[in-house]
């Protein structure tokens, strides 16, 4: 195994590196007048809503792609339906399947490292991690949030992790941990306003009523003309954006098919292979 | 008012063309006196200055009324036929264009036999026609010509601007995927909201499907940007650059095999009260802990999937 540089946070580093790093904006798409469009995602979350097939899963697919050839950065998986997130299990740090408990726990250590950061920030004297600190990037991607919040597991379960999330959410900001998640319509009962408020870049794709789009994207915009129910049914991938231009931007996700997705992970695999070479693959599946 | 060489072939009524409208004209007379009073007077009273220490203070007055007026009677003249420079400065592509394509022809003509220019001609015409990446490239610099023009339409018929009639400067314009792009400063008069009232009617005047019109950038309100659409983009495939990170040759990191699940089909998975049970409960607050979590996950996906 080649060594491997220590991070202040004791943790091993990912030594991969083609060049890509979190801290550079990701590639999600076109605009409407075909101009590529970036997110600054570490410094932001990004939420993903809209009905089955608009292509949320794309989004999140491109933003795993992203982070599994970036340099120094970790992956924490959540997909209740296994085959979204599937192809990166191999290289996350953390895939969690169907189980609330394993969730729960994964949510405990990302909020312990997230603390552990602002100590670390706090003995430094500063307020936000950036790219020159060598601290590894955690993204953590949750396909079909509503799985977690309302489906699977007890009320309790469900309601730790909410509470879990939020505070990951809110504290993953400025220390490098940002949260990508999707679910098909975020209302109170999927997901409480107070936490989806906390999701800075949000991707409305296509609703089939305008509350729905007004939940995503937030009160007023459908009255405004920016409405994804008026996206076209067969024009999988386009959403409205809602980013820190203010204003919601037509957009059309870029589209990873299963063997770009698949080339992608093996690729990543194969960067990542010093720490690879040890994996345990009980922890992974 | 001087206007333009009457043209009747353009049949006009009046028999007049007018090229600089009346509201501009009256308001370049203005300027024209303005200026030339400024510049007569400055100039008059520096070279006397300058003068007075060589000369005799009368001999300077003298001088400096001999160099003032001629250089009042020049800025005059200027500002006079600024409108006219403003308008050859409009039209500078289509005039150069034309220039350049007649002074190559006569020279062609001059020094090539027929059938050189006949290829020549040829291949101007036809690598264009026939390479369809030039040939876009060419139609949408051809249609950023154009839309300065219309743009320039708009603001001057429809568009009310201030009392001297100036209209905004257009800058440059370039193509976009879904058209052109056009930088435009504002004069006083305008602001972004009054331009957005109005971009229907902008994108009839361009020939265009939708304008929309923003700040070019943080600082100055005046400075604008507007978006020329043609064509929809969002319903084109977009591909992603990650693809290409890829190196296809790099040898495959050994994986665990995947485990093979079982019961793919409802007769093979047998009827668990206790599952159902443990099922329904992830919505009641006092249920235990459904075994689905620890359970094989192939037996229970579809069903619960199907709820959300």
């Amino acid at each position: 195994m080649s060594s491997i540089a220590r991070d202040p946070l004791g943790t091993d580093r990912v030594p991969v590196g083609p060049g890509l790093s979190m801290f550079d904006p990701m590639f999600v798409g076109i605009d409407e007048f075909g101009e590529a469009v970036f997110l600054d995602v570490v410094y932001r979350n990004l939420l993903a809503a809209g009905e089955p097939g608009g292509g949320k899963s794309g989004l999140l697919n491109l933003a795993a792609g992203t982070a599994a050839l970036c340099d120094n950065t970790r992956l924490v998986l959540f997909d209740a339906k296994w085959v979204e997130l599937g192809p990166w299990r191999h290289i996350a740090d953390e895939f969690v399947g169907r189980d609330l408990d394993h969730a729960i726990s994964v949510l405990r250590r990302l909020v312990t490292v997230a603390d552990n950061r602002y100590q670390w920030l706090l003995a430094h004297e500063r307020r936000k991690v950036n790219r020159y600190d060598d601290l590894s990037v955690i993204v953590t991607i949750i396909d079909e949030l509503a799985m977690y919040s309302t489906v699977l597991g007890t009320k309790p379960q469900q309601e730790e992790f909410e509470s879990l999330l939020r505070g990951l959410v809110s504290l993953g900001r400025a220390c490098g941990m940002p949260v990508i998640a999707a679910t098909q319509r975020p209302s109170w009962d999927i997901i409480p306003a107070s936490l989806r408020d906390l999701f800075g870049f949000r991707a409305a794709f296509r609703c089939t009523s305008l509350n729905s789009s007004n939940i995503i994207l937030g009160q007023g915009w459908a009255e405004q003309g920016y409405n994804a129910a008026d996206i076209s049914p067969t024009n999988q991938g386009a959403a409205y954006l809602l980013a820190e231009g203010g204003l919601p931007r037509r957009v059309k996700a870029a589209y990873l098919s299963d063997a770009d997705i698949y080339a992608i992970a093996d690729y990543a695999a194969w960067l990542r292979r010093p720490t690879t070479a040890a994996f345990d693959w009980g922890m992974a599946a | 008012m001087p206007k333009f060489t009457p043209n009747r072939a353009f049949g006009r009524r009046s028999g007049t063309v007018t090229v600089i409208e009346a509201k501009v004209h009256r308001s370049s007379e203005r300027r024209a006196r303005f200026a030339f009073i400024i510049a007569a007077l400055v100039v008059g009273v520096v070279t006397m200055i300058v003068a007075s220490a060589t000369m005799h203070p009368i001999l300077a007055a003298l001088l400096g009324v001999a160099v003032g007026g001629p250089s009042g009677a020049l800025a005059w003249a200027l500002f006079r036929i600024w409108p006219v420079i403003r308008l050859v400065w409009w039209w500078l592509p289509e005039i150069a264009f034309v220039t350049a394509v007649m002074y190559g022809w006569v020279q062609l003509a001059q020094h090539t036999p027929m059938w050189v220019r006949f290829v020549i001609v040829g291949l101007v015409v036809g690598v264009p026609a026939l390479v369809p990446a030039i040939r876009r490239r060419l139609i949408a610099l051809a249609w950023c010509v154009i839309v300065r023009h219309r743009l320039r339409v708009c603001f001057a018929q429809f568009i009310v601007a201030n009392q001297s009639g100036s209209l905004p400067l257009i800058l440059w314009a370039r193509p976009t995927p879904v058209g052109e792009r056009v930088w435009i400063y504002l004069r006083p008069g305008l602001s972004v909201a009054d331009l957005q009232g109005r971009l229907e009617k902008i994108a009839v005047a361009c020939h265009a499907y939708s304008v929309l019109v923003e700040r070019a950038g943080e600082g100055n309100s005046a400075y604008l940007r507007f978006d020329i659409k043609r064509r929809e983009v969002l319903t084109a495939n977009v591909g992603t650059p990650l693809v290409d990170v890829v190196d296809p040759d790099t040898p495959k990191v050994p994986r665990q095999p995947a485990t093979m699940p079982t019961a793919l089909d409802l007769p093979d998975v047998a009827d668990e009260p206790a599952l159902a049970k443990a099922a329904k409960s992830a919505g009641n607050p006092n249920g235990k802990k459904p075994a689905a979590s620890s359970a094989d996950p192939s037996s229970t996906d579809d069903d619960i999937n199907d709820w959300i």
